[in-house]
Formats: structure tokens, sequence, C-alpha cells
């Protein structure tokens, strides 16, 4: 028995049934946890240059980048780290670092890294010889900013997978595409990544081929062959690939794909792992307003007439048009609010699916003279333009399009209302993940390949919302909390738009057709330079910190500038989900609320429990968990960030099982009537027996 | 043909206090096993070092659900007077039957063929184990039609079974997939004690309410039945502990958490708790938790999902009021 982990576990116990919580039991299974784990583990090393070159020799670093840098270099570097005097603030955050992301020998038995190793060899790494980035990162890493997971892990290692994580792929009506984008998902699905396949510019169930009708499977088929692709393909057997599929809910599918993943559907159509979402045209919201059925597609007829994908065309304009061809089927009629009950159900059940606002997006889609951006990806917060490519017979040549790979990290909103130049951060942050797209390059996807080449997109996001609003005394939900999140992520935006703006003039290049793009127009720009500017409570001032307040004028500098120089990403903003990455640095996740004030977390290697940072026997009050959180006043806070960020915030809505399906709809429809993007999945606590009865017996 | 008249149950109109809410909460939490990914623990199975222990436990808790599926179940619904009730009782049963088919799901998923025939025949074997399981079926086999007196008996053996004997083997799962150790089998165990707390929480309900209608003279009896069948389970039980978990040194954390449970058994049925208070492992409690733990995506399934309540959305559902 691991004495540390009876310690940790005993915070929740004595948390549950007393309702103290006692964290120095936590504080002392932190100190058993070097005691009895990391340090016996931990290589020793005379200096950092012994260090360095055992890594290197040893075959543990590449010695590539390490080569860039002269050792005295190296050397303040990590003096540099060290004089932070970095503490892990909680048992979470300790064991979680030295499980999953320090470098350990091949036998698993010695420790190698420190967090503060970990740290240099990231910056050394991503800033590729530039010694002043070298040091910002530093700086940012060790106060605010957090690379996503596969860049904290793998940066610098030798045996390592990917920098990015994250891909959407667009899947064409052949059988060569579909052979070729499984042939994708084996691929990315090895290196690391969570993988989004758009499936709705396939034909349906019973749909001709070759002109003889009823002789198409459809897309669940092709889910499941998905599916089981990437379960065979798991990163060294570490963990199993994760990918999601998506469906406009006009196809003619939508039927089988909505219940696919409720439990007890049958085991031919059923997705056991693999994650849904459903493109939701806002003609569907107004039909259904209107109780009016709605009528559904087949994207081989639409193809046939119109020349175009059915993921190419924005439905809501064409929907009359599609109703009066004659050459379009109607494959069928269903009631939108029956449907919409339906796709409650399969939440409820099972979590999903996740649902895209497909106008939402499109409407302010700043390259919406590009392209349109037709799905997501797993965690609902990526939203990029994609072409497909036309892949032909053996010997012939492919014209690839655009898919998109995304590198994210994120912004401890905490630390970085704390940070001396809040501008010089971000700038720090977007050019790490700069550069960790510049050295991306992923052989076998040749249309992630050019368009990482050409478009340049990056996912800069943020974390540690509730925690920062706990130290303020600000309730999670309330007038000053969305006044807060508007002024910060309007911060984010018009900060990385300026580093965009800089790296553009710096190598004069901009992002592939940056002039057809609205930030060229100006267009983009309209919503700031003719903004109100409000009023702003002391509290939401002194919760701001030293992040500043932009102010119109900014924002028309900026906009000249922009239109001058142009941007070099096509992309930059997107909150993502961000679990274990938020634990280590002891944040609360994303810009959500927390779920439990203790929580419980289960990984597939281990229970640990992770009280909230900064929570005591005096702020608990403060940290109203998520269930209780009224999902509007959630809705209306996500919807204030949204304004700000180019993509999308991955945003979970928290129900109970008190809860109907028609209250789910609602506060979706209300999400989507505030120009929300995207909704992440549905968790849902279930009441437990003593609830249920205690107020009866 | 008999003259006998047949009654259709009417959930129209409740007949029994609670009967709906217990109907409802067990099927909100349907699950089954292969949802589970077990396989994932084949890995550290193979190097664990208390591979026969593990088995065992394992080994015993079907021979309590087959118990309890085949008989107890069974023959509370047939005798049960309430129509509601019965219903209840027999979907408890079918859920019973996921739980001994979820061990052997397990058994299959980590060991041979030969092995799993072994310990089959250990089962038979094993005095202890065939001690409860026979203690137990005697008493649900004695309900007599119209003898209340045995029906209280049959259910209050029942809440015994799956309040109290089934926790000497949920230790050891739970202790050792809090500490991430063949967590997927744990968390197939964590689905089984979901439902187990309520079947316990249900039958001692209504074996609470069959209690309440008795004499006083026959409740003291009853009572003093009651707890002498605890005390004979009891010492059954810290036998089995020694026995089973002999190689782990592991008996004594066992043993307290049995007693914890043991007094829970009896709360559950309206008696006062037999042991004082004591410490139980943390880790172990932490694994009984009702509520869904956090999900993690790439990480094995959570346990949270339930039977949605379906109401029509309606032009209401569009009109937010002062929020616009």
């Amino acid at each position: 028995m691991k004495t540390y982990l009876k310690l940790n576990n005993d915070v929740l116990n004595r948390y549950s049934s007393t309702g103290q919580l006692e964290l120095e039991k936590d504080r002392e299974a932190t100190r058993r946890y070097f005691l009895e784990y990391v340090n016996v583990r931990l290589r020793y090393f005379i200096d950092v240059e012994e260090k360095i070159r055992y890594l290197v020799d040893e075959g543990y670093y590449e010695k590539e980048f390490i080569e860039l840098y002269d050792m005295d270099f190296i050397k303040k570097l990590y003096k540099k780290a060290y004089d932070y005097n970095f503490r892990f603030p909680s048992f979470m955050s300790a064991s979680k670092f030295y499980d999953s992301y320090a470098l350990k020998s091949r036998d698993g038995e010695e420790i190698l890294e420190k967090y503060e190793d970990r740290i240099v060899i990231i910056a050394l790494y991503l800033a590729q010889g530039d010694k002043s980035l070298a040091e910002r990162a530093v700086e940012a890493m060790m106060e605010a900013y957090q690379p996503a997971t596969p860049t904290a892990l793998n940066s610098g290692k030798r045996a390592r997978g990917e920098l990015v994580s994250c891909f959407k792929l667009s899947m064409d009506d052949s059988m060569n595409s579909i052979a070729e984008n499984i042939g994708y998902c084996l691929e990315l699905s090895r290196l690391g990544g969570g993988v989004g396949v758009n499936l709705t510019d396939l034909r349906p169930l019973g749909d001709p081929i070759k002109g003889i009708l009823n002789r198409a499977s459809g897309v669940i088929p092709v889910a499941k062959l998905l599916e089981n692709a990437f379960s065979y393909s798991n990163q060294l057997g570490q963990r199993n690939g994760s990918g999601v599929v998506y469906l406009n809910i006009f196809h003619g599918d939508i039927e089988n794909f909505i219940s696919s993943k409720k439990p007890n559907a049958d085991d031919k159509i059923r997705l056991a792992t693999l994650s849904t979402g459903i493109i939701i045209p806002s003609i569907f919201f107004e039909l259904m307003k209107r109780d009016k059925d709605i009528v559904l597609f087949s994207p081989y007829d639409i193809y046939r007439e119109y020349g175009k994908r059915m993921s190419e065309i924005s439905i809501s304009e064409m929907y009359y048009e599609l109703l009066d061809n004659p050459n379009i089927r109607k494959i069928k009629r269903l009631n939108a609010r029956r449907l919409y009950t339906e796709v409650k159900k399969a939440q409820f059940e099972s979590g999903y699916p996740f649902e895209i606002f497909d106008d939402n997006v499109n409407d302010v889609h700043p390259l919406k003279n590009i392209g349109r951006v037709k799905m997501s990806n797993l965690c609902t917060e990526i939203l990029q333009v994609q072409e497909t490519s036309v892949i032909t017979d053996q010997g012939e040549p492919n014209e690839y399009g655009l898919d998109v790979s995304c590198n994210l990290g994120s912004i401890d909103i905490h630390a970085a209302s704390k940070a001396d130049d809040f501008g010089q951060l971000v700038d720090t942050a977007m050019r790490l993940l700069t550069n960790v797209s510049q050295m991306t390059y992923i052989q076998n996807v040749p249309s992630i390949a050019k368009a990482n080449q050409i478009m340049h997109s990056v996912g800069l996001g943020a974390m540690n919302l509730h925690g920062h609003l706990v130290t303020q005394g600000i309730l999670y939900g309330s007038k000053d909390s969305i006044d807060f999140m508007d002024c910060f992520m309007e911060a984010m935006n018009y900060y990385s738009l300026k580093t965009s703006m800089e790296i553009a003039k710096e190598r004069g290049e901009t992002f592939h057709r940056f002039e057809e793009s609205e930030y060229a127009s100006g267009a983009y720009f309209k919503q700031y330079v003719e903004k109100e500017e409000k009023e702003l409570s002391p509290v939401v001032l002194n919760a701001l910190g030293k992040v500043p307040v932009i102010t119109k004028q900014m924002w028309q500098n900026l906009k000249e500038e922009v239109m001058k120089h142009g941007l070099f990403h096509s992309y930059r903003l997107a909150i993502a989900p961000t679990g274990s990455i938020s634990y280590i640095r002891s944040c609360t996740a994303s810009i959500a609320p927390c779920t439990e004030r203790v929580e419980v977390r289960d990984y597939a290697d281990s229970r640990t429990i992770y009280p909230m940072p900064h929570l005591n026997n005096d702020n608990a009050h403060l940290y109203v968990e998520a269930y209780d959180v009224n999902a509007y006043d959630l809705i209306d806070l996500y919807a204030a960030a949204q304004k700000h960020v180019d993509q999308g915030i991955s945003m979970t809505l928290y129900v109970t099982d008190a809860w109907t399906t028609e209250q789910l709809a609602k506060i979706y429809i209300y999400a989507w009537s505030r120009g929300i993007k995207s909704v992440y999945y549905v968790r849902q606590r279930l009441q437990t027996l003593e609830e249920c009865v205690a107020c009866q017996i | 043909m008999s003259n006998l008249v047949y009654e259709a149950v009417n959930w129209n109109k409740p007949t029994s206090e609670l009967a709906q809410i217990f109907w409802d909460q067990q099927w909100k939490q349907i699950w089954f096993p292969e949802e589970i990914a077990v396989s994932k623990d084949i890995k550290q199975w193979q190097s664990f070092e208390h591979q026969e222990t593990y088995k065992k436990v394992f080994a015993g808790l079907t021979l309590l659900d087959t118990v309890q599926t085949n008989i107890g179940m069974n023959q509370i619904a047939t005798y049960a007077t309430d129509l509601q009730e019965k219903a209840v009782f027999t979907v408890f049963g079918a859920f019973e039957a996921i739980h001994a088919k979820s061990y052997s799901y397990i058994f299959t998923t980590l060991c041979t063929n030969s092995e799993i025939d072994e310990l089959f025949e250990w089962v038979k074997k094993n005095e202890y184990l065939q001690y409860k399981a026979s203690k137990i079926s005697d008493i649900y086999n004695s309900i007599e039609e119209g003898n209340a007196e045995s029906l209280w008996k049959a259910m209050f053996s029942s809440v015994m079974l799956e309040s109290f004997l089934f926790y000497s083997g949920f230790f050891y799962p739970l202790y050792l997939g809090g500490q991430g150790i063949l967590r997927n089998s744990a968390e197939v165990i964590s689905l089984i004690l979901r439902d187990e707390s309520i079947h316990g929480v249900a039958v001692g309900f209504f074996a609470q309410n069959l209690f309440k209608q008795f004499s006083t003279e026959k409740q003291d009896e009853l009572k003093v039945w009651g707890y002498e069948l605890l005390l004979d389970l009891y010492h059954n039980e810290m036998a089995y502990t020694d026995d089973v978990y002999a190689e782990t040194g592991l008996s004594p954390e066992v043993k307290s958490y049995v007693r914890y449970n043991a007094n829970k058994a009896l709360m559950n049925v309206g008696f006062d708790p037999m042991f004082p208070e004591e410490e139980v492992n943390p880790i172990v409690m932490n694994g009984i938790r009702n509520e869904g733990s956090t999900y993690d995506f790439f990480s094995q399934k959570g346990s949270t999902y339930a039977k949605a309540k379906v109401a029509p959305i309606t032009d209401d559902t569009f009109n937010f009021g002062e929020r616009k």
C-alpha cells in the first residue's frame, strides 16, 4: 500500500463525510510521494552539462537542437528556470507530471527529468536556436503559458510522437476517397492524434450506385470502418486512438447516425468508441420553431445537380431551392421537433452527438470568401476551412485539397493577470505555436501537409478561469464574470492578431489567400472599431490585473497595420477543454466551471483526488459546481468569449437526470440563439439513491 | 380450469410507496459488461502477483449473484403481494443476471479455459462459500404462501447478501483499482455496486414496511433471529476472508470493510448497527461513491449515463423571456 495514495484518498473521504477540507493531507501526500517514489528514482547528475551530455549520448534527447546553443547559454537557462523555486501545489499535479510527462529511462525505472528540466527542453526545442525566444519561452512557461500535451510531452525527445494532436479530414463520395481517408486515419492515429472525419458528402443508405437504386450502404458502415481503424492504431499501445465523425442533420442517414451511440443500439450500427457530431444549419432551428417537417437530402443528388458537395453549400440558403428542384429526391420527411427530441435522448443516454451550429460558424468566419467551415474536431474547438481532395485511381495524380492539423496551447488566466507584460506573454505563446506548426510535417497525409505549409493555423486558448474567479471573489456566471471574460478574450484576440501581423511583416509572408479574407478588407474589425466602450466595475478591473483593456483607438491602429502587412496565421484562437495539462499547473480546466470541488480523476492508470486550486474551507461557496451553475449564465459567459475567438470553444453542458429532453433542447436552442458555435458533450451527474429517496423516507 | 381471478398490474395508480422510484432508478443505470474494455487490463494481469486471490474473489461473487438471480429475487417476487413490487423484484433479478454474467466476461477476458473450469470447481468445494450460499438459499426456499414472516426473513437475508456478504469480494477490485491496478475490472465492479446499493435500500425498505405490520413480540423475536443470522454469517465471512486473502496480507482491512457494510445492511432493514465504527481504507471508500467520476476522453468509459426523460418540444421551448 502506497501511503501517499492513501493520504490523497483520505482528502476526499474526509471531505465527503465531514465537509472539511484537509489540505495538509494532500500536502503530506505530495511530500511522501517525493520521498517514497520520486526521489529514489531520480537519476543524479553532477551538473547541467553532464545531464545534457548523458541524455544526448544515450539517445534520449535529439542532438540537433541542443547543438544550436552553446553550453553556457543552456546552463543559464536552467538556472533561470530553477530560480523560480517551483513547487508542485498538489499531489495531482506532481503525480500527473511524473507519471505522464517526465522523461524516464527506457525500462521505466529511472526518472530523468524534473519539472524545470522539461520546461527548459521544450523552450530550447521550440525556439530553434533563437536565444531570446528560448529565454522568453522559459519565462512564459514558468509563469503562465502551457503548451498542449503532445508538445509538452514530446519536445526534444528522440523517441517521440508528433507535436500536434488534432486533425480534420474531409471524405469524398468515392471508394478511392474512403479508402484513402481510412489510411490517413491509421497514420494520424499512430502519430497520436484525435481525428475528425466529415461524412456529410457520402451518399446515404439505399442510394444508387452506378445508377442502380438501393445499392449504397450509407455512412454507418464507413463509421464502423473508421472506428476499427482507430482502435487498431494506438500509440505504442499507450492509448487507443480517438476519432469523431460529423454528419449534417439534413443528410438521409441522420436517424441511424443519431442513435448509433445509444448503449442499446444494434451491434451492427452501434459506435462504441467513435464519437459523433452533427452539423445543424440555422434553418433547422427555424423550421423547428414553426413546428414544421424537415426534408432529408442525398449528397449524391446535390452533387449531380449543382456540381457541389453537400458540405460545400449552405443548407440554410439553399433549402427551399432544394425542395423545389424535382431532380433532388426528398429522401424522407421528419418532424423537426421530434427529430431534435431524439437527439436529446441520445445525448442523455450517451453524451453524444456533439453539435456544430453551421451558420453561427460560417456567418462570422473571417475566411468566408475562401471557403466554408464544414465540420469540427474531436473536442469541437477547431473550426477551419477545408477543401476536399480528389483521390483518383492508381497511377493517376491526386488533387490534394486542404485538411487541418492544429497545435494548441493555453494561457493560465490567473497567472496571466499577474504577468508583467500580457502582450509579450501572448506574443511568446504565439511564436512557440508558430514554430510547432512550422516544425510539423505530416508526410503521409498530403492534404494536411499542404494546409500546414500555407495556412499556418494555430489554436491559443485559456484555462483556469474558475480558479481565477474564486481568487477574485467573483461567482462563475455572474455579470462580473461575464464582463471579465469579455475583456480578457478581447485582449487575447488583440495581441494574437498583433503578433500574427508582426510575424507576417518580419517574414514578408501571409497565410494563403489572406487578401480575400475579412482581415484584409477590414470588415473583421468593424465590431471593434465601432464598439461601445463600457464601464467596468472595480471588481472586474481588479480581476484583469495587468491585462490591458483594449480601446477603440488601439483597434483602429491595429486594423490599419493588419490591412497593410497581413497576417501570418489563418486561424489563431481556439479554447480547448484542457484535461490533464491543466492539472499539472493546478489550474481549473479551460473556461469551464469545476465539476466537483474535490474532484476524482480516473485515468487509465490511476485514481487521484484533486481539490480545486485555491480551494479552502472559507471560499468553498464560490466554487459552485458545474451542475449547480445556471446553464443560461454559463452559455452567456461562453458567448461573451466566443465573440473574440476566430475558431471555437469546447463547451460542455451539465445536467442532472432530473432534466427532461425538452429542458435540454431549450438550452441548446438558447446557445444557438446566442451565437455559440459548438456544443461539446452533455455531462450528467446521476443522482445517487440517497439523494433520490432521502426526501421521502 | 381454476376459478382464480387474475389481476393486472396497474402502474397508473401507485400501490406501493417508492416502487416507481426504485424501478426508474434501476433502469436509468442500465449497463452491459461489454461496454467496458476489460481487455485493457490484460497486460497488467499477466504480471499481477495475486492472481489466485483475484480469481477466487470473482468466482465467489459469481456464486452469490447466481443464487440471487435464480433463487433470491425469483422467490421474493413470487411471494411478494404487491404487483408493482413484484415487478421491481423481477427487474432487480434481471440485473443480478447481468452481474453474474459480467464476472464471466472478466474471466473470459483474463483467464484460460482450464483456469476457468478449475475456478468453478473451487466454488463447489469451498466450504465457506457453500455455507453462505446454502444458508441464504434455505431461507429463500422456506417462504410460504401467505406467511409474511417467512417473506420478511427472505427479504432480510437478501439485504444481508447484497449489502454485506458481497463486500468481502468487492474489496479487492476496489482496493486495486483505486491504485491503478486492473482498473477496468474495477469499473465493472463499481457498476455492479451501484445496482446492489439500490437493491439493498429497496428490499430493505420493503422489508421495513412488512416489519411494521408485526406485533411487538413478533418484532422482538425476529430481531433476535436477524442478529443471530448476521452473527452466524459474520463468523463464516471472517473465515472466508482469511482463506481467500491469505497470501495478500489484506485480511484485517477486508474485515473492517465487511463490518462497515454489515452495519449498513442492518440500517437498510431498520435495525441498529452492531459493530463499532472504525476506519476503512479511504481508497476503497472512494471506490464506492455513486456519482460518476470525471470522464477522460482517451481513458475508459465514464460510469455516468442514464435513460432520458422525454418531454415534447413546444412553442414555449423557444421562449426565453427576459433573457433575449
